[in-house]
């Protein structure tokens, strides 16, 4: 207990030293999301703390991530006026996008012959992770394992993200918003915040609306494969 | 002083939302987690009034500017896959990098387009 209570602290000053630090140098390889992690982990294998007790500590953050979650009704109810007007490029490229989002990771995880459940559990990966464990468990894969590649999803899609949307040159809000939050869930979303509320608003949409069809659409997809 | 009050006092609010939501969707066998009907339904409680937005903005948007925070347990916890990783990792990596530009490239070029379109059609 006392070494989680620590371990919570010390999450908690490394997380805001990471925030400064990125504040100073914004390179994408120095995000918080990146960095922390990393530190914490190298403590960890230093000090021989399992991660177990580590996350004793660590789950009283994870425990917000649920209340932070219920938080985006409010950025939605703000921006409700601008969602209803672009509604129609938003469901059209979030649908376009779950649905690359599914094929593509299965095909590639067949293609570079992964086990059969690690493919079905990369499946969901890019969507929140409650919902993907859900459709991971529906489809036959390993919901933890879904939970890590969700997760990795993040990461990578937090570095990811301004690279790709300097190189298409993609400078619509809405566009923005979209590939963001289809993309890489709450991280992403938490991304589109940083430009503006709204991209906030509609990436914090397209995440809800890429996890529902995912849950949906998935099962039906495994049937046809 | 009085705005850090109020904001502790928001998120608290939000927190005993959140687990009366998660309760609700588990009583009901929802197969949505109890956060994204919490969304829903928070989104309807401020659209029809009956929950003013003062009461829940300043929390709303301390928990939305930590998000990152909250996913660092869960990203620290790859830790425990190590082993798998050592074994699949190039070619997990490879799936999950190739597969998120895929889904940036297509819903981002999709929305841009649409969008574009719909301007040229207004003027």
């Amino acid at each position: 207990m006392m070494i989680g209570l620590i371990c919570l602290l010390l999450t908690l000053v490394i997380y805001m030293a990471a925030k400064r630090l990125y504040k100073r140098y914004p390179r994408v390889y120095l995000s918080p999301l990146m960095v922390t992690p990393c530190v914490i982990i190298i403590f960890l294998l230093c000090t021989h703390i399992p991660y177990e007790h580590y996350n004793a500590g660590g789950k009283w953050l994870s425990d917000m991530l649920q209340p932070a979650t219920v938080a985006f009704a409010v950025p939605l109810y703000k921006n409700f006026k601008v969602l209803k007007k672009h509604a129609v490029e938003i469901v059209v490229s979030v649908l376009t996008g779950s649905f690359m989002a599914m094929i593509s990771s299965a095909v590639l995880a067949k293609g570079l012959k992964l086990d059969t459940s690690l493919v079905t559990s990369l499946i969901p990966r890019s969507i929140t992770t409650p919902i993907a464990m859900n459709v991971s468990q529906v489809i036959g894969g390993v919901p933890n394992i879904t939970a890590v590649f969700v997760i990795m999803t993040g990461l990578l899609g937090s570095v990811l993200g301004p690279m790709i949307l300097r190189l298409l040159r993609i400078e619509n809000e809405i566009a923005r918003g979209v590939l963001l939050g289809t993309s890489a869930h709450g991280t992403g979303t938490s991304m589109a915040f940083g430009f503006s509320s709204m991209s906030g608003a509609i990436s914090s949409v397209s995440m809800i609306l890429a996890a529902l069809f995912t849950l949906g659409v998935a099962p039906l997809l495994m049937l046809m494969w | 002083m009085k705005h850090a009050v109020k904001g502790t006092f928001q998120v608290a609010v939000l927190m005993l939302f959140s687990y009366a939501m998660n309760q609700l969707a588990g009583l009901l066998h929802l197969p949505v987690p109890g956060s994204i009907l919490g969304i829903i339904v928070l989104f309807i409680l401020l659209e029809s009034g009956i929950v003013k937005l003062e009461w829940i903005e300043v929390g709303a948007n301390w928990l939305l500017a930590e998000l990152l925070l909250f996913f660092i347990p869960a990203a620290v916890g790859v830790m425990k896959y190590f082993s798998m990783l050592e074994s699949d990792g190039v070619r997990i990596l490879l799936v999950v990098i190739f597969s998120t530009v895929v889904v940036m490239a297509s819903s981002g070029l999709t929305a841009a387009r649409i969008a574009k379109h719909k301007e040229r059609k207004v003027s």
